[in-house]
C-alpha cells in the first residue's frame, strides 16, 4: 500500500483497537452482534471484560449456537462465554486438546478432539461421537446446520447431524487437509491443504477440484454470500476461485489487491455483498470489491501477521486481531 | 514480529533404555528454563512437568512426489498450537515412543513452513542401553536409524556392563555413526548442556565434530545394514556439477540415505558452503570464509543403507574442477 498514509486507513475515522497482549485466535462477533476476541492467553475479551475461558490456551473459537461464544482449549474444554463475560463449562474431554469448534444457530455445536468429531446439543449433552482415520483438521457445519462436515488426511468426512446411522460419505484426496468450508449453497466443499494447495468436492458428482498455485500455505478460505467466488489467503494477493459459470475448473483465478510481496494471512467474505476483507503478515488489513478490484485501505501494517478478521452480520462493522494482540473493529455505517 | 525459533530437542530411544527418565531429569534440573514436552505415550514413568502435551503419532506423506518424505502430523498441528503461547516457554522437548522411525520426526522441521518459521530443531538425542543395545540392533531396523540420526547418543546404564562391553557397544555405535557424540551416562545422568542448546543442525556447526578416528577407515565390523562414509576431495568443486550430482543422488536414493552432511569448497568462492540432508529434504547455505591457511578440502559424510562406496567416492571426485 505504497503511498498510503495513515490517515486515509479506516482505522483513524471510524476505529478502534486495543492491545489485548495474546496471540488472537478469533474474531468473533456472536449472533446478536457482540464482539468478542479469543485469546491464546486462554481470555475472552469482550469490551472491558476478560473472561477467564480456560487454563490453557485457546485452540479455536466460533461465535456459539444461541449467543455468545464457543471456545476449545488445549485444557481438553469446550467453553461457553456469554456477552457479559460470564464462563460456563460445555463439557470435558480428558487432557487432549479441543482443536476445533464450530456451532451453527439451529443449537447444535461441534468440538473435535483428535480424531474424533463430537456433535453436541445446547446443553452440552454429546449425542454423538464420530471417528475419522486421523486426526480432525477443522470443522464445518453446511449453511442449514444439517451437515458437518471434517476434513482430515486423506480427504474430508461428511457427516449428517440428525442420522440414525452414522456413516460418513467419504470425499477422498491424497494429503493432508485442513481449513474446510460448505459453499453457502451446500453443494461443494472445499478444504486447504499441507501442500499449499486448496482442493474442492462438488457433492452431486464428486466432481474434484484442484486449486494450487500458492507460495504458502493457505489457513484462511471463505466463500462470498452467494457463493460465487471463493476468497483463500495464502498468496501475496488475495486469490479468488470463481465457482460458476463452470468454474473453477479450468478457470484461472481472480487476484485482488497484491503487489506488497506480503503473504495474506486472513480473509473474510462480506455477508451481503461481493467485497472481501483480508489481512496480511505485516497487519495490513483491507477491503476489496470483487467485480471493480476496488481496495481501501483498512488497518496500516503495523508488522504482526492478521490472524483472524470477521464481519458482523449486517456487514457494518468488521474486526481484525493479529499474532502479537492487537486487535480492533471499524464502523462502516453511514455516519 | 522479530521472531526468534523455538528450539526443539527430539529425544529417542528403545523402550526402556532411559528415555523418560532423562526427560524428567532435564526438567527437574534447576536451570530455570520452561519446556513444553510432547510426548506419546503415558509410560508408567510420569512426566512432571506444567505443559505436557499427550500426542498421537500421525506420520503423513507429503504429496509432494516424494515418497520417502513423510512428516509427522500431529507434530504440525500441536507445534502451530504452541506457538500461541510463544513466550510460555524456552524450548520444545518431543519424547518418540521406542519404535519410532526418527525421520518423519526430523522432517517435520524442514518441510512444514509454519513449523520452520517457527521453530529450529536443536538436536536429535538417543537414548541406548548399553546392556542390550546389541541385541536392539539385531533384531531391529529402529535401533539402528535411532542411532543413525542422532547427534547425541546418550549410552546409559554403563554401570551395567564391564568397561570391555562398554567398549565394544560403542564401537558398534561409531560403525554406525561416528559422527555423533556419545556421552556414557548412569540412570541417564547427563548434564543438561550436553543434550540441550545444542544446536546441531546449525549448518555452521555441520561437521564441527570430526569424529575421533577418521584415519581409520572401516570401522564397519559388523554388519548393520546402517552405516557411514566419508570422502574427501582435495580441489574444488564445480557447484553446478555437485548441484546436479546431489540432487540426482537424493532424488533416486534418499529413501536410503538417512543425513548427509557436507562441507564444500566451490571453485573460485572463499566462503565455505554447508550442506544437510535428512532423507531427501536438503538444506544448504555459505556459513563464512575458510580460514586463511586452513586446506580447502570438501568433505561430505552419508549415514544410510546399502551405500556403495566406490560409486558414491567416484560421484564426489567427479564433481571437482579438472587438476
Amino acid at each position: 500500500m505504497a503511498g498510503v498514509t495513515e490517515a486515509d486507513f479506516l482505522l483513524a475515522q471510524r476505529g478502534t483497537t486495543q492491545e489485548l497482549g495474546g496471540w488472537v485466535v478469533a474474531a468473533i462477533f456472536d449472533r446478536a452482534g457482540v464482539l468478542g476476541f479469543a485469546l491464546a492467553d486462554g481470555t475472552v475479551r469482550i469490551g472491558d471484560i476478560t473472561a477467564e475461558a480456560h487454563d490453557g490456551a485457546i485452540l479455536s473459537a466460533c461465535a456459539d449456537a444461541k449467543g455468545g461464544f464457543l471456545t476449545g482449549g488445549d485444557d481438553g474444554r469446550l467453553v461457553h462465554t456469554a456477552p457479559d463475560g460470564t464462563v460456563t463449562e460445555v463439557a470435558k474431554f480428558g487432557s487432549k486438546w479441543v482443536d476445533h469448534v464450530a456451532a451453527h444457530e439451529s443449537g447444535i455445536r461441534a468440538a473435535s478432539v483428535g480424531k474424533l468429531a463430537h456433535v453436541l446439543d445446547g446443553t452440552g449433552k454429546v449425542l454423538k461421537s464420530l471417528p475419522h482415520p486421523s486426526s480432525v483438521g477443522g470443522l464445518a457445519f453446511d449453511a442449514k446446520g444439517k451437515r458437518l462436515a471434517a476434513s482430515h488426511y486423506g480427504g474430508a468426512s461428511l457427516w449428517f447431524v440428525a442420522a440414525k446411522e452414522d456413516k460418513p460419505k467419504v470425499l477422498e484426496w491424497k494429503g493432508s487437509h485442513h481449513a474446510i468450508a460448505f459453499s453457502p449453497d451446500g453443494t461443494h466443499v472445499v478444504t486447504a491443504m499441507q501442500e499449499t494447495a486448496l482442493h474442492g468436492w462438488r457433492l452431486a458428482d464428486g466432481q474434484h477440484m484442484r486449486m494450487s498455485g500458492y507460495p504458502g500455505k493457505t489457513h484462511s478460505i471463505a466463500f462470498t454470500s452467494r457463493g460465487r467466488w471463493l476468497a483463500t489467503s495464502g498468496a501475496e494477493s488475495v486469490v479468488l476461485w470463481p465457482f460458476f459459470g463452470g468454474g473453477p475448473m479450468g478457470k484461472a483465478p481472480t487476484e485482488l489487491a497484491g503487489g506488497d510481496e506480503v503473504l495474506c494471512s486472513a480473509v473474510a467474505c462480506h455477508p451481503q455483498h461481493e467485497v472481501v476483507a483480508a489481512g496480511f503478515g505485516d497487519g495490513l488489513v483491507l477491503m476489496a470489491e470483487v467485480a471493480s478490484g476496488k481496495v481501501v485501505p483498512v488497518a496500516p501494517p503495523r508488522g504482526s501477521a492478521i490472524t483472524s478478521l470477521a464481519w458482523n452480520a449486517t456487514g457494518t462493522r468488521l474486526a481484525f486481531g493479529t499474532e502479537a494482540g492487537l486487535a480492533g473493529f471499524v464502523d462502516l455505517s453511514k455516519r | 514480529m522479530a521472531d526468534t525459533p523455538v528450539p526443539v530437542t527430539v529425544l529417542t530411544g528403545y523402550l526402556g533404555a532411559g528415555k523418560t527418565t532423562l526427560l524428567n531429569r532435564i526438567l527437574s534440573e534447576n536451570h530455570g528454563k520452561k519446556f513444553a514436552v510432547v510426548i506419546n505415550e503415558f509410560g508408567e514413568l510420569g512426566v512432571d512437568n506444567d505443559l505436557v502435551v499427550d500426542a498421537d503419532e500421525e506420520v503423513f506423506e507429503m504429496n509432494n512426489g516424494c515418497i520417502c518424505c513423510t512428516v509427522r502430523g500431529d507434530l504440525i498441528r500441536i507445534i502451530g498450537g504452541l506457538m500461541k503461547r510463544k513466550g510460555k516457554f524456552d524450548g520444545i522437548i518431543v519424547e518418540t515412543t521406542g519404535l519410532a522411525d526418527p525421520a518423519p520426526v526430523a522432517q517435520t522441521f524442514f518441510a512444514d513452513e509454519d513449523v520452520k518459521r517457527a521453530t529450529k530443531l536443536d538436536a536429535i538425542v538417543t537414548v541406548v542401553d548399553a546392556k542390550h543395545l546389541f541385541a536392539r540392533l539385531d533384531d531391529s531396523k529402529e535401533a539402528q536409524e535411532q542411532i543413525a540420526f542422532a547427534d547425541i547418543i546418550v549410552l546409559n546404564k554403563i554401570d551395567l556392563v564391564t568397561p570391555e562391553e562398554a567398549d565394544a557397544v560403542e564401537r558398534r555405535i561409531r560403525g554406525i555413526n561416528p559422527y555423533a557424540e556419545i556421552r556414557r551416562a548412569t540412570k541417564s545422568d547427563v548434564p543438561i548442556e550436553a543434550v540441550i542448546g545444542r544446536d546441531a543442525f546449525n549448518l555452521e556447526r555441520i561437521l564441527e565434530r570430526d569424529p575421533e578416528f577418521l584415519s581409520g577407515e572401516d570401522d564397519h565390523t559388523h554388519d548393520d545394514a546402517v552405516m557411514s562414509l566419508s570422502f574427501e576431495a582435495s580441489r574444488p568443486l564445480d557447484p553446478e556439477k555437485f548441484n546436479a550430482w546431489i540432487s540426482d543422488l537424493l532424488q533416486k536414493k534418499g529413501q536410503d540415505l538417512l543425513r548427509t552432511k557436507g562441507i564444500l569448497s566451490y571453485a573460485n568462492d572463499d566462503r565455505r558452503f554447508a550442506f544437510q540432508a535428512v532423507h531427501m529434504i536438503a538444506d544448504g547455505d555459505y556459513i563464512g570464509n575458510w580460514k586463511d591457511g586452513d586446506p580447502r578440502r570438501s568433505k561430505i559424510v552419508f549415514i544410510g543403507r546399502d551405500l556403495n562406496r566406490p560409486q558414491l567416492r567416484r560421484g564426489f571426485e567427479a564433481c571437482q574442477v579438472p587438476a
